[in-house]
């Protein structure tokens, strides 16, 4: 078992290893000013696996994002059991590999969703499989630590799950979906699995009447959260989706084989939403990302590698 | 894979006495079985099928914990309880069962409206019904079910049917359809096409307007036509509440960068182009706005006509 780590310690060793899971970082929109075209990674191909691993690949490949002997999270969707509505094993198991072969010395799924929804989803028998560690908390706030974030907002608070910080870096493995909110789910919107259910909840003014104002509030408090947290790297499942009754389903399914992978969140989304017709700036959480200094919403501006496996 | 639980520090006098609450709290009050489990059919109600497990309920805002992420939309429309339960045949499919109970019929109808994509196909099953590829969606009284099955195989989609008319058959409640829908002209409308909407969340699913202020309609219908036309009523309840809300809407578009006002019409209605290459026309209809949107400006206009 692993010590747990201070925020000093993690502080120490994220700056040690060029990791980005980061506390306090201040992102604003004129820091994304002058940076080089961020990179997005897509995998294509019917063999889900394999568009992970081709995804991570033109990237540069995992040891990029995960050193020797790190601990790694990973936070993959298990929201719903109904078809295109979570990540795929197939992508869990890519990602699982990787990290391996990276050299990774400790790989822990990490979730307060419920054992059930991992079993039926089959990612349960991946991490078995691969013998990794599932770590399932309870819906209880005293496992959730308060983080301040930089430039909130509508959030000057979240509160995260505390076990992430015994892990050196984290990787975010959203399925990108549509959702009955704000249309579109991806990187930015999964980082909510992190976050307490009863922070979460806040996120929706109180007697929650789904008027703009509240809406626009709800988009915001997923745009600060990822102002507190910076995943190492993002690996999107969009091999099958649901397109209408998100986030839950059961909705259509649309099938575009492909895996998406990168850092820059905000440029992931847009690249996701453009894959079923919606427009990027239409996009509340993605449009604000961008505004606020998260990432690159311009896909002509984006270093975009396309490959079939 | 370990659940963990944090660590509590309680003193031994308050543990006693927070057992003997318990105690006395689960004695006095035991967990009764919510009032959904009747409409469960049961295992030998369709040849074939069993029930897998234990049924899963969740009432009121503890929607949340089983739809987290997605339960606003159940809310707006007014939402009471649900009940899940999965069953499986002797080929090893499983199909799950949903029984939402809605605050009222008109809720589920709107529920069944929002979820249905109006290109499956049409059962005689409750109040109103599709079949998609891999599921089943129908209403009945102020009851939701959706079946789900984990593929499209024939046996699939005969679980889904069957477990869908079991259930059907027990619950009460018709299927008369909120009277705004018939303000809908039924010409050339496209049936799978309606949908009922009681807020934001469901408008910005058939069309966002990215306004903050005049859309605090009572209720609102959406139909679409035969040449590709949406029609979109949205009721205010009073004249004079529709006249304050399209004065704030109206003021909120043409503050918008998105929306430009179109040029060279001639009729008495406001009317936009929306960046998206569509046309939206305003119309002020008594209680009512009606908003025609169309890629020509032609149609648009005379959507908006048809109920004005």
């Amino acid at each position: 078992m692993a010590r747990k780590i201070g925020r000093r310690e993690f502080f120490r060793r994220s700056a040690g290893a060029g990791l980005t899971l980061a506390l306090g970082r201040t992102l604003s929109a004129s820091s994304s000013a002058g940076r080089k075209a961020p990179v997005v990674g897509v995998g294509i191909g019917s063999d889900n696996e394999q568009a992970a691993v081709k995804a991570v690949q033109l990237l540069g490949g995992m040891k990029k994002f995960v050193t020797k002997k790190a601990k790694v999270a990973l936070l993959p969707n298990v929201q719903s059991r109904h078809p295109g509505s979570y990540t795929k094993p197939e992508v869990l198991r890519a990602v699982i590999k990787m990290c391996k072969k990276a050299g990774a010395r400790e790989i822990n799924c990490l979730s307060w969703q419920s054992m059930k929804q991992w079993e039926d989803t089959g990612l349960k028998a991946v991490i078995d499989a691969e013998g990794v560690g599932l770590k399932l908390f309870e819906k209880d706030e005293a496992l959730f630590r308060p983080v301040a974030v930089p430039g909130g907002v509508a959030l000057k608070e979240a509160r995260v799950l505390a076990a992430l910080y015994d892990h050196d870096l984290f990787i975010n493995m959203p399925i990108t979906k549509d959702h009955a909110g704000n249309k579109f789910t991806g990187t930015m919107k999964n980082l909510m699995g992190l976050n307490s259910p009863v922070n979460n909840r806040t996120f929706h003014h109180p007697n929650w009447q789904t008027d703009p104002e509240a809406v626009a509030h709800l988009e915001q408090s997923i745009v600060d959260l990822n102002k507190a947290l910076k995943p190492a790297l993002n690996v999107v499942d969009a091999t099958e989706i649901i397109v209408t009754n998100g986030p839950f389903g059961p909705g259509q399914l649309f099938r575009p084989g492909k895996v998406v992978a990168g850092t820059d969140r905000v440029a992931i989304d847009a690249y996701c939403a453009s894959l079923w017709g919606l427009d990027p700036k239409d996009i509340v959480q993605i449009k604000k990302g961008a505004e606020q200094g998260l990432g690159q919403i311009d896909l002509a501006k984006v270093d975009l590698r396309e490959e079939n496996i | 894979m370990s659940r963990v639980r944090p660590k509590v520090r309680r003193s031994p006098a308050l543990s006693v006495l927070l057992a003997l609450a318990l105690a006395w709290g689960a004695a006095a009050a035991p967990r009764s079985e919510g009032p959904l489990r009747a409409y469960l059919p049961g295992d030998t109600a369709v040849p074939g099928w069993a029930m897998d497990g234990a049924p899963q309920e969740f009432e009121g805002e503890d929607l949340y914990i089983y739809i987290d992420g997605g339960a606003e939309i159940y809310e707006e429309y007014g939402f009471a309880r649900v009940i899940v339960q999965d069953y499986k045949n002797t080929a090893g499919k499983s199909v799950s069962l949903e029984i939402f109970e809605m605050e009222a019929p008109a809720a589920a109808f709107g529920m069944f409206t929002f979820k249905r994509s109006g290109r499956g196909r049409s059962l005689e099953l409750g109040g109103g019904s599709e079949l998609e590829s891999y599921y089943l969606n129908f209403w009945k009284g102020r009851f939701l079910v959706t079946l789900t099955g984990f593929d499209e195989s024939e046996g699939t989609v005969v679980g889904l049917l069957s477990i869908g008319r079991a259930v059907a058959a027990k619950l009460p409640g018709g299927g008369e359809a909120p009277g705004l829908i018939a303000a809908l002209p039924a010409e050339g409308l496209r049936p799978g096409s309606v949908k009922y909407l009681k807020g934001v969340l469901g408008l910005n699913n058939v069309y966002p307007f990215y306004a903050a202020r005049g859309l605090a309609f009572k209720e609102a219908v959406r139909g679409i036509y035969d040449r590709g036309e949406t029609l979109i009523l949205l009721d205010y309840g009073s004249v004079e509440a529709r006249r304050a809300a399209w004065l704030e809407l109206r003021a909120e578009i043409q503050r918008s960068e998105r929306f430009e006002p179109a040029k060279n019409y001639l009729a008495d209605a406001f009317a936009f182009e929306d960046g998206k290459g569509q046309y939206v026309a305003f119309g002020e209809a008594g209680a009512r706005l009606a908003v025609g949107i169309h890629s020509t400006l032609e149609w648009a206009l005379a959507t908006v006509a048809r109920v004005r």
